[in-house]
């Protein structure tokens, strides 16, 4: 009952809530946090998995700052996917566990967001195989994308630049967070570094040296099927 | 950027196999840095007393009386002084190692690398492995104990030793070593033509084209180091016979009281199998789950009964092909089939080099206590990600490459779980009949990713 809290304790449970308050944790206590306890950011991509099935429909959500940051570097990135649009569907025809690709332009970022099967540096080597030519025109236009092509050339490296730009999914458990930050340390899960009351200062941290992340690895209505199943079972060649 | 192909460049065991009746693994741990370099130099040397010689690829007809080869680890190049410009360039699996990738090679549960024995638990000590080929035990120690003579370069961890069994048979009882890549610029004359496409040396050498158009792998630098060197996937693959009979042992009972066993087996046809109709078809379920007859007669040739009369090489998977599409062999290696990654055909095919370990399982006399038995594998190809790796998830753990096998495990090798697994018999009506509860036959009890570095790249590592 609010009659039960004195003046102090409304004052700390509202303290949230208050502009300085605000400030000073977004411009102070969180940059002073994350240079006292570094935090790396986590890897990008779905979670491994030993299930066959949770490997099917997998997300990934690359977001690539553009190195024209203007509306003629925007529209240099528009052009290069209308010019690419039909080796972007052969593309994917042919690789054969992709189910959807889509482009975005958000801020100053070009922004691949792809469902496929598999693992992922599979599907990426053999986009590279298949269709490099695109990744290089998209890939040329972005901050550092000059060091990996051509892809063809520079297949591990390119993979894992792709990879580095793959966002984050965050765990749909609360705990997912606290287990993901462990392992990138190399930490057991019995290492006690799991304590709960940490998890808002930890998510707090994560997204401050990874400001773009995933929410969840993607919801689908209905379980994963692979992009060969659904052809197959819709009579469509596979 | 092609290198010209010299094969005294090239360790002996990657293009060709020794067939030697035995094989001891010496896994080692790098003492002290001078001494080892010393000890690499040494290996190259020329002077056939001391260090053991590294058997190169031009052994030509005059075939050693024992061979010995070495892989390092990422941790062993490390151990060895490798400049960090150098050690970079190697690819990410192979920096994080076998252990790291767990989870894509299927090793979890009973076969997760916690599990491991030693010297496996502690991979990070693991910087090289020295591998012994001779026909008898006595030349094995003989070149051990040269090889071990200096004890300040490197300590023993542990060693494997595998031994042949007659006709290349293997534990399950199938015919082994039929198959490898054959490339355009060896002479092997124990592989002749199978229907396969000859596979470009970048399959198994760093340096060279591959099997993907226009795409090659980087080669660790400098090129004294990474070129005409390769990457090896060794395994230590528990294999459980005992479980494994006694799987077909069920199977076949289930099999007689199903409606459709005489669509499978016609009445009649199991006097071409075997002695009994439970017996021909507990072999003929054997051979779908492998691909093969356990005499190698490929089930895309005959799908009846064993044949020694066929090729059991030349073959491909044509859409009538009666070869289930989740049968291990074809699921290692869809050959000219169709699968759903179309540039995927014949691109992550491996150079194996394997060996049974453990005594032949005798049904006659069953093991009174537990005794390990499998194989101790070499999967070589020059990028473990593209080949190793990419056949172990997509393929044999996830069976991507067919709709018709998506969501199940590689009956043999996978890492299957009774709650869930299944395999597809095929019937001649193109109904199939639905196997379950397949139990894991294969665990890893062990391995280490390797890099096999060239001669050239022996001495460079001596000389650092």
């Amino acid at each position: 009952m609010p009659s039960d809290k004195d003046w102090f304790d409304r004052f700390v449970i509202g303290l949230p809530e208050r502009r300085l308050f605000k400030f000073l944790a977004a411009r102070i206590l969180v940059p002073f946090w994350a240079w006292w306890t570094p935090v790396k950011p986590l890897p990008g991509g779905p979670h491994p998995s030993a299930q066959p099935g949770d490997n099917l429909q997998c997300m990934m959500n690359l977001i690539m700052p553009l190195k024209d940051k203007s509306a003629v570097g925007r529209a240099k990135a528009a052009g290069a996917i209308a010019a690419n649009k039909d080796q972007i569907y052969a593309g994917l025809n042919n690789v054969g566990t992709v189910h959807f690709a889509r482009f975005v332009i958000v801020g100053d970022n070009i922004c691949m967001f792809s469902v496929y099967d598999g693992d992922f540096t599979n599907y990426i080597r053999d986009f590279i195989a298949t269709i490099g030519s695109v990744f290089n025109a998209v890939v040329e236009l972005v901050e550092g994308g000059e060091d990996v092509i051509p892809c063809e050339h520079n297949a591990e490296a390119f993979i894992e630049w792709v990879h580095a730009r793959d966002l984050y999914q965050v765990p749909d458990t609360a705990t997912g967070v606290l287990r993901d930050q462990e392992a990138l340390k190399g930490d057991k899960a019995a290492s006690g570094d799991d304590d709960l009351d940490l998890l808002p200062r930890r998510l707090t941290l994560q997204l401050h040296a990874n400001p773009n992340v995933s929410l969840g690895s993607g919801y689908r209505a209905y379980p994963g099927y692979s992009a060969a199943q659904i052809r197959k079972q819709l009579g469509i060649g596979w | 950027m092609s290198a010209e192909f010299d094969a005294a460049d090239v360790q002996g065991n990657i293009l060709r196999g020794y067939r030697k009746l035995r094989v001891r693994h010496l896994m080692l741990e790098i003492a002290d840095r001078i001494a080892a370099r010393r000890w690499l130099a040494a290996s190259t040397s020329g002077r056939d007393e001391g260090i053991p010689q590294i058997t190169r690829g031009s052994w030509g007809d005059a075939k050693p009386d024992s061979c010995f080869n070495i892989g390092l680890t990422y941790e062993g190049l490390q151990a060895l002084g490798t400049p960090g410009s150098s050690l970079k360039t190697f690819p990410n699996e192979f920096i994080q190692g076998m252990s790291a990738r767990a989870l894509k090679l299927g090793d979890v549960g009973k076969s997760a690398p916690e599990k491991w024995p030693s010297p496996f638990d502690d991979p990070r000590r693991i910087h090289l492995i020295a591998t012994i080929y001779a026909d008898e035990v006595a030349q094995l120690d003989q070149v051990q104990r040269r090889a071990l003579a200096d004890g300040n370069a490197l300590r023993l961890l542990g060693t494997r030793e595998g031994c042949c069994f007659p006709d290349d048979q293997v534990h399950f009882g199938y015919r082994d070593n039929i198959t490898q890549p054959r490339f355009a610029e060896v002479h092997d004359p124990q592989r002749y033509d199978d229907g396969q496409p000859m596979a470009p040396l970048g399959t198994v050498l760093l340096g060279y084209s591959t099997n993907f158009e226009g795409l090659k792998w980087r080669v660790p630098q400098p090129d004294a180091l990474g070129l005409n060197g390769t990457f090896n996937a060794f395994r230590v693959l528990e294999q459980d016979v005992v479980g494994f009979e006694e799987y077909l042992d069920r199977t076949a009972t289930d099999l007689l009281a199903n409606p459709q066993v005489d669509e499978l087996l016609p009445r009649g046809a199991e006097a071409k199998i075997a002695s009994s109709r439970r017996a021909a078809l507990r072999e003929l379920v054997a051979a779908n789950l492998c691909g093969r007859w356990r005499d190698g007669t490929p089930l895309a040739l005959s799908a009846d009964a064993p044949d020694p009369g066929v090729d059991r090489t030349k073959f491909d998977y044509a859409d009538d092909s009666r070869c289930p599409y989740g049968a291990h062999i074809r699921r290692c290696n869809p050959r000219g089939g169709q699968i759903v990654q179309r540039v995927a055909n014949n691109s992550r095919r491996l150079v194996r080099r394997g060996m049974p370990y453990g005594p032949a399982y005798d049904p006659e006399k069953p093991d009174r206590a537990k005794i390990e038995r499998g194989l101790l594998g070499n999967f070589i190809g020059a990028s473990l990600g593209a080949q190793f790796e990419a056949m172990s998830c997509d393929w044999l753990n996830l069976g991507l490459q067919d709709p018709r096998v998506t969501g199940s495990n590689d009956p043999i090798v996978g890492a299957n779980d009774t709650e869930t697994s299944w395999f597809d018999l095929p019937l001649k009506s193109g109904a199939t009949i639905r196997l379950r509860g397949l139990p894991r036959f294969v665990h890893t009890r062990g391995g280490a990713y390797t890099f096999l570095p060239s001669l050239s790249a022996i001495r460079f590592l001596g000389a650092l």
